[in-house]
């Protein structure tokens, strides 16, 4: 099979707007998690979260007229896929062609986007026409085009990264919007390392991006149980659920011939993605990490390597008891005690949906390039039913230069992607 | 190297306006009998568009034997559960627990999932004035109603029909507009040549008849305002045409690894054969008058599916019925197949059951199945007065019998995903087979 490679990468969250920053705070033991800024939420019992500090929707885009067009999640997508694009060097390739050359590589570079959607605060949009209107949907109708922004649709796309992305940086080829809520940030690298493989392109920009902190949400969130009174604790026996984050990622993979023929610095190589779920319902988590275990199995088959290969692991690690338990679970049937050096980042920039699978490797790689695998600063006793996970309070050097990134989500889909750091 | 993986449909399962099986879809868009009328699902009365393309009767149809799955279902995952239902009935099989894991499930979505008296609810109580007062959420039934947050989910779908059928392999959701349900039938075979799944559901489902949904396109002059003729509003390729007619539905089919589907002696609709993708990347709603986007696309389907374009006898086009879109397609029509354009069968089947979004490209896939099985060119209905920019082969009015050797099927979205899958007769894949191919 072709090889691929990663050539550019990028992310922005609460812990950071580049990847070596994000790493930074977490080797530094720090966390982003703090009071809720988006509103008053004082009052609410769960009132913390990870947010982007001093967001500035206008200079992240560098474009104001934009702005119009898209939502603060678009936002980031958009900001952190220009960084993985600059860094691989395509704008400059792309303007060093003629003009036929140029039209083929716009054919030949996709772009797969993992996108969280969106679903309430896009009608909030609507409010003040209900307000004024009641019950009454005839005068919904007849005042409609007097009080919402006639782009509402338009902004309110779950595809609006993969349009302007594409639009911006002349993006034809293969394309796809994952909106798989959490896997979609690792289903869009996968499905972009499956694209140059069948050889339907060249280079592609993966890209997830999310922005869930918002009032209903976190209550409904809150309500099934899964949002901690104030701290995300992975595999703590204190662990009481999972915080809110946001933010994007992103990296632009390439076979390796497309990137030897640009001289591109090249990141990681990819070597395997695998998805599998259980099936049991929309909150259902299997105890024994079935899914999971299935997902790491299918990883390492298409990756052509064993477990033992394995340098370091990015867990999922979102702070609740039954993700925790069955992801350890997971873990141990298939590493046992030859465990490499395992560990989460939720607990420093939350839980960002659909953009957390990407953001964790993201993430993951840059630390493995730097030959370091952050600790879990929270983690004080670990919980039962996770011990025997090869976890620190303390950085360490991963066993090799290969990092396993896990995710899962909702309706119990899980996904495991294994990279291989390139210094 | 080993002949690549060939994927089989043999299965299909619609519910649409035109009919709430696949049976009576196919016949009454043979019969080109437009489903578009007044929209009776709320009042529409005060709206610039007040006419769309409703699933009627669905309430009359059985529900399905799970009354707990269905407290997480919407009316679109209710439309995607019947449609489902269906297409694991009509393949004859379904995972068991030995293979669960080697079935898929690809969807997708609509991007409206929650009900309009579900946001009216929570207007109401946190945002009485227009602007939400956040607090106000914590104590609002609605948001605080877990099957509430179930459906709205965008997950919701794929995880009701993984629970109903038992599947434990591969799963994702995917949305780019009006192009997501080729795109997730177009996954769903490349999962299968990969050879991560034997068998893959897939589909896609959208309700976007109402109040919000609604409103989206009205704002922008998409949806066409013919209210005094609903049943000739929705006129692709027409002169006059002014917007399309929204519609709602699912369509869902199994796909199967060909050798597999041979053996257990499955009935085979045709081979999917080719899937193409391209980003128009020129403005969120259109694609280049030149057709550039839907183009490579469409050549894209086809050397995926290791043909040319003289085997291509008909084309399911996108065709919504928008100025833009009908013209631009037409164009890249004309710029793939040029002078072969002349022999290429076109319809466009949104003449009759109206824009179906995230539904629209799974549902025509099993149309192109159907039509590849009965050797019959669905017709374009309503085509009065054809616009001399759209410039291609139409079936017009009545089906036109013909044996189709391969077809396309187009879904061009908003955001500029552009999808094309290419459809094979069970003949031709059999003779490239036994001929080493």
């Amino acid at each position: 099979m072709k090889r691929i490679v990663i050539t550019g990468a990028g992310a922005i969250c609460g812990a950071g707007a580049d990847p070596a920053s994000i790493v930074q705070t977490l080797v530094q033991g720090q966390t982003s998690v703090g009071p809720i800024t988006a509103w008053d939420a004082e009052s609410w019992p769960c009132k913390v979260a990870s947010e982007v500090p001093e967001y500035n929707g206008g200079k992240l885009l560098g474009d104001r007229k934009l702005l119009k067009l898209v939502r603060r999640s678009d936002v980031f997508g958009i900001y952190a896929g220009g960084q993985a694009i600059e860094q691989a060097g395509l704008p400059a390739a792309l303007a060093a062609l003629d003009e036929n050359a140029a039209a083929l590589y716009s054919d030949q570079t996709g772009c797969y986007v993992g996108s969280g959607g969106g679903a309430f605060e896009v009608n909030y949009d609507y409010f003040p026409l209900m307000a004024e209107t009641g019950d009454s949907l005839q005068k919904f109708g007849q005042e409609l085009s007097n009080m919402v922004n006639p782009m509402w649709l338009l902004r309110s796309l779950p595809n609006n990264v993969l349009c302007h992305v594409s639009i911006r940086h002349q993006l034809k080829g293969p394309n796809g919007c994952i909106t798989n809520h959490t896997t979609s940030g690792m289903l869009s690298v996968i499905e972009s390392a499956w694209a140059l493989r069948e050889g339907d392109a060249e280079r592609v920009v993966a890209i997830s991006h999310d922005a869930p902190i918002e009032p209903q949400t976190l209550q409904y969130l809150n309500r099934v149980g899964l949002i901690s009174q104030g701290a995300l604790r992975p595999f703590d026996a204190a662990h009481d659920g999972c915080v809110l984050g946001e933010g994007a990622a992103s990296f632009v993979l390439e076979t390796e011939a497309s990137a030897a023929a640009r001289g591109a610095t090249v990141l990681a190589e990819y070597l395997g993605g695998g998805d599998a779920s259980e099936g049991e319902g929309i909150f259902t988590i299997r105890s024994d990490g079935d899914g999971l275990s299935r997902a790491i199995e299918a990883a390492l088959l298409d990756a052509g390597i064993s477990a033992a290969d394995v340098g370091m692991i990015v867990t999922h690690g979102n702070g609740t008891e039954q993700s925790d338990c069955s992801e350890a679970a997971a873990l141990l049937r298939i590493f046992g005690s030859a465990m490499p050096p395992v560990t989460a980042f939720k607990w420093s920039y939350g839980h960002s949906f659909a953009t957390s699978g990407l953001l964790d490797a993201v993430v993951g790689l840059e630390a493995c390039r730097q030959q370091v695998v952050p600790g879990i600063a929270t983690l004080q006793k670990l919980a039962e039913g996770c011990e025997g996970l090869n976890v620190s309070t303390q950085s360490r050097a991963p066993r090799s230069n290969i990092v396993l990134i896990l995710c899962r989500g909702f309706a119990g889909t899980n996904a495991a992607l294994l990279l291989r750091a390139v210094k | 190297m080993s002949a690549r993986r060939r994927v089989a449909i043999t299965g299909i399962g619609l519910v649409t306006p035109a009919g709430l099986d696949a049976a009576s879809t196919w016949a009454r868009i043979k019969a080109a009998k437009s489903c578009a009328g007044p929209i009776t699902i709320f009042d529409a009365s005060g709206f610039s568009t007040r006419i769309a393309a409703e699933v009627k009767g669905f309430d009359s149809l059985p529900p399905i034997d799970d009354r707990k799955l269905l407290k997480y279902a919407s009316r679109a995952h209710r439309f995607a559960l019947a449609a489902a239902d269906q297409a694991i009935a009509d393949a004859g099989i379904r995972p068991t627990l030995q293979d669960a894991t080697r079935w898929g499930c690809v969807v997708g979505a609509g991007m409206m999932t929650v009900a309009h008296p579900e946001i009216a609810a929570v207007q109401q109580a946190a945002a009485p004035e227009g602007e939400l007062i956040p607090n106000n959420i914590m104590d609002e039934p609605v948001a605080n109603d877990v099957m509430a947050f179930s459906r709205s989910l965008s997950t919701a779908g794929v995880s009701l029909l993984l629970r109903r059928f038992g599947i434990r392999g591969y799963a994702s959701t995917v949305h780019t507009a009006c192009a997501s349900g080729g795109q997730a039938v177009g996954t769903a075979m490349r999962l299968i040549r990969r050879g991560l799944a034997d068998r893959v559901l897939t589909g896609g489902f959208d309700s976007m008849i109402s109040p919000v949904g609604l409103s989206g396109f009205c704002l922008l002059s998409a949806v066409s305002s013919d209210n005094d003729h609903p049943e000739r509003a929705s006129r692709p390729f027409d002169l006059t045409r002014n917007g399309f007619v929204l519609g709602e539905g699912a369509g869902f089919l199994v796909l199967e690894e060909w050798e597999s589907a041979v053996k257990r002696g499955a009935t085979i609709y045709a081979e999917l054969a080719g899937d193409g993708n391209s980003l128009s990347s020129y403005r969120i709603t259109d694609s280049h008058p030149s057709g550039d986007g839907p183009i490579q696309a469409m050549r894209r389907a086809i050397a995926d599916a290791g043909a040319t374009t003289s085997e291509i006898d008909y084309l399911n086009a996108h065709g919504t019925s928008t100025p833009m879109n009908d013209r631009s397609e037409c164009a890249a029509v004309n710029a793939v197949f040029g002078e072969r354009a002349k022999e290429v069968g076109v319809s466009s089947t949104k003449s009759v059951m109206g824009h179906l979004i995230a539904a629209a490209g799974a549902v025509e896939a099993g149309i192109c199945a159907m039509a590849i099985r009965d050797g019959l060119m669905p017709p374009n209905a309503n085509l009065q007065q054809l616009d001399p920019d759209c410039d291609v082969n139409i079936v017009r009015d009545v089906p036109r019998e013909q044996r189709i050797g391969m077809a396309l099927s187009n879904s061009l979205g908003f955001g500029g995903s552009n999808s094309c899958l290419a459809f094979r007769h069970p003949d031709e894949t059999a003779a490239l087979i036994a001929a080493g191919r």
